[in-house]
């Protein structure tokens, strides 16, 4: 089965650490301890290092990684789907091209 | 002198400094010495030019940080020795003047009333003397301690903050605990987790400090009010995985380990050896970091990538460590650990951090670097501003 991993038990993402596939069915495991701590069914293909929903996100909701707030959805993300530039941005810096 | 702590066999330098390499270098003052401090390397075996683009017309805190940065890496334990050219004489000489205070060799040839050919020819056979001497100082067996290191990390992905990064901050909170000085830098790529950094520092004022620094370079970055997708994060960032300048900070700073931060340096600012974990003002370039480092006293350094950063320095080895297995494997000449299994869940943190720590033995003992042997040879000062 394939893996992601996640770097604490609140993320709302994972990250594929081998290619995932759509349709695959893919363990969470959480990185301290290598626990297995959840299962998600891929929606879309994952590249290596590339984030997977683990659940549905709305948009304006904060995409949580590291236990952290690392953005907002753009758009609502159901669990399973690719979560990268398309549908996250940076709280941060996300709004500079609009001042 | 053998102790308590790990022992490496390196070259101490007058001022009691230590140093994993032993070279005589050439510095030019400014890009118009750059053709003849070239000269010198292609008659002198043995002997490294460090061109550049900068020097002319240069002022107030741009030129301090020039000359700041050019004598640094005369000063620079990996070296012996040096040869510094400029046109003109006076701002050669406060370059040299900075590099003397170490009680290393250095001499001067200004280039105006000489023209290339006799400046060449008199920097050469006194670059000649420099190589024989240096060719007979040995390495001595020398305590891990007191000596002076840095780490960044480029073209980062995921796999870097998952893996490479921690698997670093093990190897760093070891040299911490040994007494060295540990330098991290990349003051923008810390947004998102500057709040986390900050709580590392017990000292009140060195976490003023690091707020005002990060304040006044976020500001400038924040005031240009341009998107900076595709910049910082990079494309390639982007490319594996990371989406935003947060997601990027928060997998940055894994790589720091878990001691406090107990110095804090502006641009201009020494780095003490012995200070532990030090955060110094830098860009994230990866060059650009590096030569500040370098210039502040570091003599090797660690370098994570995702990606597949290429980066080298022409005085301090760059150790490249990477976790992503498709780099690892497309990219191997450049890639020194390979820690690709701790991302794969195979291997502990400790056992990955070891690996990157007695690596980076064998590299201080004189294993060259892949950056070192593919003759990546990045030096690139940071510029503050425009020339007058």
């Amino acid at each position: 089965m394939s893996r992601v991993v996640i770097h604490d038990r609140g993320d709302s993402v994972g990250v594929a650490v081998e290619d995932v596939r759509a349709g695959d069915d893919v363990e969470v495991v959480y990185i301290v301890d290598k626990s297995v701590v959840g299962k998600v069914r891929a929606l879309e293909n994952i590249p290596l290092g590339h984030k997977i929903a683990l659940k549905d996100i709305k948009t304006g909701d904060r995409v949580i990684k590291y236990g952290r707030p690392i953005g907002v959805a753009t758009r609502d993300i159901r669990a399973g789907e690719h979560v990268h530039t398309h549908n996250l941005k940076s709280i941060r810096w996300g709004g500079l091209t609009r001042r | 002198m053998v102790g308590k702590y790990p022992t490496i066999k390196a070259y101490i330098r007058p001022d009691g400094s230590v140093g994993v390499r032993n070279y005589v270098v050439v510095i030019p003052v400014d890009d118009l010495s750059n053709t003849a401090a070239l000269g010198v390397a292609k008659l002198i075996r043995g002997v490294v030019a460090i061109p550049h683009p900068y020097g002319r017309l240069q002022f107030g805190k741009d030129l301090d940080l020039l000359f700041h940065i050019l004598s640094g890496t005369g000063a620079n334990p990996n070296v012996y020795g040096a040869i510094v050219i400029g046109i003109e004489e006076n701002w050669a000489n406060r370059v040299a003047d900075g590099i003397a205070k170490t009680g290393k060799p250095v001499y001067v040839f200004p280039i105006e009333g000489n023209g290339d050919l006799r400046t060449i020819e008199a920097a050469a056979r006194k670059a000649k003397e420099l190589v024989q001497e240096a060719s007979e100082v040995q390495r001595t067996e020398v305590d891990l301690t007191n000596m002076m290191f840095s780490i960044k990390c480029g073209e980062s992905d995921t796999t870097s903050g998952l893996a490479s990064n921690p698997a670093t901050g093990y190897a760093v909170d070891k040299l911490v605990d040994l007494g060295n000085t540990v330098m991290f830098g990349e003051t923008s790529e810390l947004t998102g987790a500057e709040d986390i950094v900050a709580g590392k520092i017990k000292d009140e004022k060195l976490r003023d400090n690091f707020w005002r620094i990060y304040q006044e370079y976020v500001g400038f970055i924040e005031s240009q009010g341009v998107d900076l997708l595709g910049s910082q994060p990079t494309e390639g960032n982007i490319k594996g995985g990371l989406s935003t300048i947060e997601e990027k900070a928060l997998g940055n700073i894994q790589k720091l380990g878990t001691k406090p931060i107990t110095c804090v340096a502006d641009y201009l600012d020494p780095v003490p050896r012995g200070a532990g974990l030090c955060f110094v003002n830098t860009s994230s370039a990866a060059a650009e970091a590096v030569t500040l480092f370098a210039a502040k006293g570091s003599v090797l350094h660690l370098f994570t990538t995702g990606q597949g950063n290429v980066v080298g320095h022409p005085i301090i080895p760059v150790i490249k460590i990477s976790a992503n297995p498709k780099t690892v494997r497309s990219m191997s000449e450049h890639i020194d650990v390979d820690v690709s299994d701790l991302l794969e869940l195979k291997v502990s943190l400790a056992e990955a951090g070891e690996r990157i720590f007695n690596y980076a033995l064998r590299v201080m003992n004189g294993r060259l670097t892949a950056a070192e042997v593919l003759q990546h040879d990045e030096f690139s000062p940071i510029k503050l501003y425009i020339s007058a």
